[in-house]
């Protein structure tokens, strides 16, 4: 992973997604163990103690669980609670993006949910005909 | 645990004060950035702690004791600087058997190591050295002390760029290894940034900010937006850096203790600080920067 340190996402919540896409894509299982802060640290070049704060934000929401002395491990639900997390923000930053796109352009409320009828429809259409 | 308590320290010389007061303290086990302005009082304050020079005033506690004259305090520590001079009759490698006797934790084969890394001759003198590799081998020795207070005052000095990041790396991966007290000053935060766990600015010789350095990242936000909308909203905040863009227009650097949707919805636009331009804003005496200089009055 390359951290980015233009300073638009704190680097101990760049390090937070990063764990969990590793956990999404099977790098991590459920129960296994992940790094340390100090490999952390070791591995992306900065202070183990912002380390630890990425750790903690996954330790905080239930994605890590600790055990004493051992280190951090993979919760049993943690793909799912990802997902689910990851779609709420992402999903839900997209859909007022577009509403703030919308109102800037005035345009109302029944040409607004027309268009998303459309664009659903099409990209179904498109997802079963590759099916 | 503190390893060094600082309070209301003051350092005068003649009649110009180089310490206002400065109260801070440092706990063990971690690193932390020392940045100000040239002549901040950065060097003194390093200096006072490592037992070079004595206060004109104050409290100042490193290992529990005052450093100044304590055998202690200089047999668990290490000062780097550019000044460091070491005897011409010495070799390079001379000193670094010189600093295994001195430093109980002295660590020779990372010192030898590092040495022929840097592609430094064990036999040369450390006088005939170019300013860079002064500064390599100062660092060097710094980091085989493994001392439990660890200061490097501006270490990179004349090192090419490669050099920095490959010094800096290797005082992580000793400190990860080898915990201790680690102070680095520097005027540029963006090269040590990642490395530290704290920052202490240090502005006319007081303490300005000491904080966790992921919190100084996020401790300013700069604003802009329609000038008079902006202005009405701002009118009641500390501004740390203001200027006009074109006609109707104004960005504004402020404490980022209000809801960045909040301000979007007032329609203005928001963008995070970096924790070295943090450091400059929060210590600039000018809030139009280099501008207020070509202003018409």
């Amino acid at each position: 992973m390359i951290l980015q340190t233009d300073g638009q996402t704190p680097i101990y919540m760049q390090i937070a997604h990063w764990l969990e896409t590793q956990i999404l894509t099977g790098v991590f299982k459920e129960h296994e163990k992940v790094y340390s802060q100090y490999q952390l640290a070791e591995m992306l070049n900065i202070n183990p103690a912002t380390a630890a704060k990425g750790l903690n934000v996954l330790g905080a929401e239930g994605i890590l669980y600790d055990k004493r002395g051992l280190g951090k491990f993979v919760s049993e639900d943690a793909k799912k609670h990802i997902k689910e997390k990851r779609k709420d923000g992402l999903l839900h930053d997209l859909v007022e993006q577009f509403v703030e796109e919308a109102l800037h352009l005035h345009i109302e409320m029944e040409e607004l949910t027309s268009l998303v009828q459309d664009v659903y429809q099409e990209k179904r259409e498109r997802e079963n005909g590759n099916n | 645990m503190e390893i060094i308590k600082s309070t209301d320290l003051v350092k005068r010389y003649g009649s110009r004060l180089a310490l206002d007061h400065l109260t801070a303290s440092i706990l063990s086990n971690s690193i932390t950035g020392i940045v100000g302005r040239n002549g901040a009082g950065k060097t003194t304050l390093l200096q006072i702690i490592a037992g070079f020079t004595q206060e004109t005033s104050g409290n100042i506690e490193v290992f529990s004791a005052r450093p100044f004259n304590s055998l202690h305090v200089s047999a668990n520590s290490i000062f780097i600087d550019d000044f460091l001079t070491f005897p011409n009759t010495l070799s390079l490698v001379d000193i670094l058997e010189e600093g295994e006797r001195f430093y109980p934790n002295w660590h020779m084969d990372l010192a030898k190591k590092l040495l022929a890394y840097f592609e430094l001759d064990e036999q040369t003198v450390h006088n005939y050295l170019s300013k860079g590799k002064k500064s390599t081998f100062n660092a060097i020795f710094g980091l085989a002390t493994r001392s439990a207070l660890t200061i490097f005052d501006e270490p990179t000095t004349g090192m090419d760029a490669s050099v920095r990041s490959d010094f800096y790396r290797a005082l992580l991966k000793d400190y990860l290894a080898h915990p201790r007290t680690v102070l680095v000053s520097s005027h540029h935060v963006d090269e040590i940034e990642e490395l530290l766990e704290y920052v202490l600015l240090i502005d006319q010789g007081k303490t300005k900010l000491h904080m966790d350095i992921d919190d100084l990242r996020e401790y300013l936000i700069g604003v802009s937006g329609r000038t008079e909308l902006l202005e009405q909203w701002v009118k009641d905040r500390d501004v740390f850096f203001r200027r006009r863009i074109g006609e109707t227009e104004t960005y504004l650097v402020i404490q980022n203790n209000v809801e960045t949707k909040d301000l979007e919805k007032l329609g203005f636009r928001v963008e995070s600080i970096s924790s070295s331009d943090a450091c400059v804003y929060v210590t600039n005496k000018h809030k139009g920067g280099i501008d207020d200089v070509f202003r018409d009055h």
